[in-house]
């Protein structure tokens, strides 16, 4: 790679990739880049691939047999889809959060703790610090501060969200994917979460996949419009939602299909 | 219009059948009631503290069962001691690491048919490369051969209460950064927790009542014996023994023995089927 195709400016670049589920094509030669601490959204119908896409940047396909990605996603001037990357230490860099909130059976405290204590080894002072500011930068602490020792599962859908969250900004990523992280939440939580998009973006490079308009319209700085694996269009979200160039662009955010 | 006719029948027919699945359903329980009747009516009789206490008596004297209940707790638990281990892992490659694969697909498959071996073909074999090579029963053989009744049960519930554990959980897990050995141990053996020691009791009861892997491996002993190089009693092959005898006390303790079996097995069922987790999640 030679200096003058790195721009510092963009976290994560994908190139011409493509995704198979067995000998499905979901992806069709994508290419976009993704920009340092920016949100980007990815809309579209269902079955567009903007999920599918998402769970490229993280490798999280490889859990399953049969899915293959081809291409480049090149990650701080790595390609990340080169068979020797440590797929573990990818992840421990490119954070998610997924559609249903997932707590583990632990408590709240383990919740947040698993993730670091995978890399890190801290005294017990040290972690508690962590934890906290990794609680209240998901605006959770305030809500779980005196009961960290109960179980993840007792919190509300929206809490264990958030606490989703928690536990991933925890471990200091430096891209966040987010798969429709409100989409079984109430609107309330809803507009929790995505202050805290706006928020976390100063930091993190974040990447959301969502089925709302208003959503991707509210929270990025970037949007790409995905139709039937294709990247129909890419561009700054103001752009993409007020004067789109592609027609279809137009007729999905305006509600006349998909 | 809706065919009144067409109705009619219908309705007729789902009555017909209804009775008949009644009726069956109500034979069967008819006959688990006779069986659990006989069994606490003549079992309550000679059921007392001696039970306890005292050692298989010979013909004529008083006794108990002590030497049997003891010999069958130590078989029991030897056998689940080591199975346990053993089916729990297995369950977990299952589950886990080769879900997918071609050696899983394998292993389920001889575990489905070892879960459904005969249990004297169990006896036979560990009498074969157990009993024969030592010259002698043991209660060491008679654990061996219950530890074969237990590892696939183990395994089949380790498996399928994994099964049960959301993939979203274990995406949650990997998406962390965490190898699949730390997604296994801290998030999904958790999450399956009670479904897998709910398999381990169902491993208990299912071996509590085996006659025929003793029979060839343990044999029997009439008196007090802690030795596992020794043969042992244990409560079924004591029944076996004393219900096939023509003596009148042997048989109330054969009675009593069965109870006391049934009253643990139901016992440990209830107790499963308590930490039984719901399908849904």
């Amino acid at each position: 790679m030679n200096a003058a195709t790195i721009d510092t400016n963009i976290k994560v670049d994908i190139r011409d990739l493509s995704f198979f589920y067995g000998t499905t094509k979901a992806l069709k030669n994508v290419t976009l880049p993704l920009h340092s601490r920016q949100v980007t959204a990815f809309i579209g119908p269902s079955g567009c691939g903007k999920s599918t896409l998402l769970r490229v940047l993280n490798r999280i396909y490889e859990l399953y047999p049969n899915q293959r990605a081809e291409g480049e996603v090149v990650l701080d001037g790595e390609n990340i889809l080169t068979a020797k990357l440590d797929t573990n230490l990818l992840r421990s860099r490119v954070g998610m959060v997924f559609q249903k909130p997932t707590p583990f059976p632990m408590t709240i405290y383990d919740n947040v703790a698993f993730g670091i204590r995978l890399y890190e080894r801290m005294a017990k002072s040290e972690l508690d610090g962590r934890i906290e500011s990794a609680l209240q930068r998901a605006a959770l602490w305030n809500e779980v501060k005196d009961k960290l020792k109960e179980s993840g599962l007792s919190l509300s859908g929206g809490q264990q969200q958030r606490l989703c969250i928690a536990r991933t900004v925890a471990t200091h990523p430096e891209v966040i994917l987010l798969d429709e992280p409100c989409s079984a939440l109430d609107p309330i939580s809803t507009a929790k979460i995505e202050e805290l998009i706006d928020e976390l973006s100063n930091e993190y490079t974040i990447v959301i996949v969502t089925h709302n308009m208003q959503q991707a319209s509210r929270t990025s700085d970037h949007t790409a419009f995905m139709y039937l694996g294709e990247l129909v269009e890419f561009g700054p979200t103001e752009k993409v939602f007020t004067a789109p160039e592609k027609k279809q662009t137009e007729q999905y955010i305006t509600g006349r299909f998909g | 219009m809706m065919n009144k006719a067409l109705y009619g029948r219908r309705k007729l027919w789902n009555g017909f059948f209804l009775t008949l699945s009644v009726l069956a359903a109500g034979f069967g329980l008819l006959w688990l009631g006779f069986i659990l009747g006989a069994l606490f009516y003549n079992g309550a009789v000679a059921f007392s503290s001696k039970l306890f206490l005292e050692t298989t008596p010979v013909p004529g004297e008083d006794g108990g069962l002590a030497n049997a209940i003891l010999g069958s707790v130590m078989m029991s638990a030897l056998a689940v001691l080591a199975g346990t281990p053993l089916g729990l892992f297995a369950g977990t490659y299952l589950a886990e690491y080769g879900r997918y694969t071609r050696l899983a697909f394998f292993v389920r498959f001889v575990n489905d048919i070892l879960l459904s071996a005969p249990s004297i073909v169990t006896g036979l074999f560990i009498y074969e490369i157990l009993v024969v090579k030592m010259g002698h029963f043991s209660a060491w053989a008679g654990a061996a051969s219950l530890m074969v009744i237990v590892i696939p049960v183990v395994v089949r519930t380790t498996e399928n209460m994994l099964l049960l554990v959301p993939n979203g959980l274990r995406e949650a897990a990997a998406a962390l950064g965490a190898p699949l050995s730390s997604v296994i141990q801290s998030v999904t053996w958790r999450a399956a927790r009670a479904g897998i020691v709910t398999g381990v009791l169902l491993a208990i009861a299912r071996i509590s009542g085996e006659t025929a892997p003793l029979l060839f491996t343990a044999l029997n002993n009439q008196f007090w014996s802690t030795n596992p190089n020794a043969p042992m009693a244990s409560l079924p092959v004591v029944i076996f023994q004393f219900a096939m005898s023509p003596y009148e006390d042997w048989h109330k303790l054969a009675w009593a023995g069965a109870l006391l079996i049934t009253a643990t097995v139901l016992t440990i069922s209830i107790v499963a089927r308590v930490l039984q987790p719901k399908r849904s999640h």
